[in-house]
């Protein structure tokens, strides 16, 4: 018993360190259940889904979140995915607000909640190419509501536009940016393109 | 010392695994939040029509935007628009309605012909609701006190600038400040990655006696060049992408963004040596520029979509009082205001009011235009910076305008290689324009000497 007790002990402290914590960190209450497939998808509803995603951190190659308003892992390292803390990237977010699949042969709707692990096919350069069948490169004067702007490096969303000519993007940035909506002019960069979601039904 | 025993392996074996398991167990529930989504709040979404044509019909369009619905429906929500003619008087309720397209806003109403043509213009404000817990959001923030307001564009001068030609970008008169990217002084601080992007420096200002002060956030500092060297002040910032401003006396103001521990945007008043005067949360969600105004620092804010006082006479401003003074043009010193809207693909409205408007332009461009850098009087002129782009290019227009239209024009070419605050590459200082740019080597201000009388 006393062997056991000093060797349980040994095991929360194992437990503690970065490897075995990192694996099982805010993933752990993610799930992996199937998405709703969908007949509508309207530009407000993906407002109400991308906003329902502001405060809740940055994950590189994330995909799951919840709705508490606060980065459980507000630290982790920049760019590394094994770190499985909360929050979407970039093209995650994108990805799920979208409700695309992870074939990218399906130009569906399909429906993800926010503790739903996933972060789809697709970089922030892919759909910066359209790639994908739900995705196409649209002129960026053109860009509407929850549209998108795409860099080979980053993607965020068009929130609305504002009177002084820049957007209100909803993005996943950067690990200490967050997910949150910022002014931008991604519109009149040259280093990004107009990209879009096929199949808005309202 | 004695061999162990098997028991004593096997149970040393099962105390690590238990002790893990445990372990793995207890940091997931103290660390991560509980899988249990909690309902957000109410946003929206709302562009004024700040200027109008006359004879052109006003049709005020909102984004509700409450917690998702599990059905993935939009939120099903309803409002009111509380609207006048003039500045003054009864408000008159409007009852929102709900269209089947949501690009533009999905909630409406058509303001009354005899309120859209009102030769005083019109003001008002909304009250939406949205959600299961029935949220409510007022936009503008100051609701009642300070309303949206809508002015006729008048009798604006026409400027049509035709059909942008790429490359003929004029060389500045003087590189005023040329830094290596680094962390010592005189170098200026770069973060980022190949895979990530780079951000440089996010903002400057131009100071009375001409020193430029550039926010060197990723050092966490504020480097000032003038004629006798370069001199570093540090300031304790966030590293995020901020604004900045030197005020007349010398006090350094910061607009941070949101960051992951703080999901506000903040304003820092630094005193000249850099320490921190006073920290204060803004009223709205999103800025896109700070500014100084007549009696403290100014910023332009969503989802009011006006110019918010942040501070008066040194003193911070609670968030009802910034929402309670909100405007809809950028206040000056003068006691004017300078009132811009980008309408469409290619058209951008400005006015200057006193009250009423006292002068006003209507400038179209065949080259789409993006955000409007900087719109500011010049003596009995206005300075206006605006971008032009295609999908590939892209480039600044500087206009000189006096009443009748431009008096001198010149496009700018936009070295942006390392990313800055959104309307935060340009400022007016005597009778130049500065530029803030960066290349692959470093970074850079450039001054364009405007040679137009004021």
């Amino acid at each position: 018993m006393k062997a056991f007790l000093v060797a349980f002990g040994i095991g929360v402290v194992l437990a503690g360190a970065t490897g075995a914590q990192a694996y099982h960190r805010f993933w752990s209450n993610c799930n992996y259940d199937a998405p709703t497939f969908m007949t509508t998808m309207t530009r407000d509803a993906a407002q109400d889904y991308a906003n329902a995603a502001r405060y809740e951190g940055y994950q590189w190659g994330g995909g799951c979140w919840n709705y508490d308003d606060v980065d459980s892992y507000p630290y982790d390292t920049p760019g590394d995915p094994s770190a499985h803390g909360e929050g979407g990237d970039c093209s995650g977010l994108t990805f799920k607000t979208w409700r695309e699949s992870t074939d990218d042969w399906r130009d569906g709707r399909y429906y993800w909640r926010a503790l739903r692990n996933v972060h789809g096919p697709y970089t922030a350069g892919d759909f910066r190419n359209g790639v994908g069948a739900p995705n196409h490169v649209i002129g960026k004067a053109t860009a509407g509501v929850m549209d998108a702007f795409a860099s080979s490096t980053h993607i965020g969303m068009i929130f609305t536009r504002s009177l002084y000519g820049g957007d209100q993007i909803v993005e996943a940035k950067c690990e200490a940016c967050g997910t949150n909506i910022f002014y931008r002019t991604y519109r009149s960069d040259p280093s990004y393109g107009g990209v879009a979601r096929w199949g808005w039904t309202g | 010392m004695r061999r162990p025993g098997i028991r004593s392996l096997a149970g040393g074996a099962a105390g690590i695994v238990a002790g893990v398991i445990g372990g793995i167990a207890l940091t997931s529930v103290s660390a991560a939040s509980g899988p249990t989504p909690a309902a957000p709040g109410i946003d929206a979404v709302h562009i004024p029509p700040v200027l109008t044509l006359a004879g052109e019909p006003v049709r005020l369009r909102y984004a509700i935007v409450c917690a998702p619905r599990d059905d993935g429906e939009p939120c099903d929500g309803s409002g009111s628009v509380f609207v006048r003619a003039g500045q003054s008087g009864p408000f008159r309720q409007l009852t929102l309605r709900r269209g089947e397209d949501s690009n533009d806003g999905r909630y409406f109403v058509d303001l009354p012909r005899e309120v859209a043509s009102s030769r005083a213009g019109f003001s008002y404000y909304a009250v939406l609701r949205g959600g299961v817990n029935g949220a409510e959001i007022t936009v503008p923030a100051g609701g009642e006190a300070a309303p949206h307001r809508s002015v006729p564009l008048g009798a604006a001068a026409e400027v049509p600038l035709g059909v942008h030609v790429f490359g003929r970008g004029r060389a500045p008169d003087e590189r005023v400040v040329a830094a290596a990217w680094g962390s010592e002084v005189g170098q200026a601080g770069l973060v980022g990655s190949r895979e990530l992007g780079f951000v440089g420096p996010s903002s400057f200002d131009v100071a009375t006696d001409g020193s430029v002060a550039v926010l060197d956030q990723v050092n966490t500092r504020v480097e000032r060049w003038s004629r006798s060297g370069v001199k570093a002040t540090p300031v304790e910032v966030s590293g995020g992408l901020a604004d900045f401003v030197l005020e007349p006396e010398g006090t350094m103001d910061v607009l941070e963004p949101p960051n992951r521990v703080s999901p506000a945007p903040v304003l820092r008043s630094f005193r000249g040596d850099g320490t921190l005067r006073w920290a204060q949360r803004l009223s709205d969600r999103t800025w896109a520029k700070l500014a100084a105004g007549p009696s403290g620092p100014v910023v332009q804010q969503q989802p009011s979509e006006q110019w918010l006082p942040v501070a008066e006479h040194g003193a911070a401003l609670s968030r009802p009082a910034q929402a309670g003074h909100g405007r809809i043009g950028r206040p000056f010193a003068s006691g004017r205001e300078v009132v811009v809207e980008r309408v469409g693909t290619g058209e951008l409205r400005l006015a200057e009011l006193a009250g009423d408007v006292v002068r006003s332009w209507r400038i179209t461009s065949a080259t789409p235009l993006g955000e409007v850098q900087l719109a500011e009087p010049y003596g009995n002129h206005l300075v206006v910076v605006t971008k032009t782009y295609t999908d590939d290019q892209s480039e600044y227009v500087t206009l000189v305008l006096d009443r009748s239209g431009v008096v001198s024009s010149f496009a700018v070419e936009s070295l942006e290689w390392a990313e800055s605050a959104p309307l935060a590459r340009f400022r007016l200082a005597g009778d130049s324009l500065y530029r803030l740019g960066s290349t692959r080597a470093g970074l850079f201000v450039d001054r364009f000497d405007l040679e137009v009388s004021r």
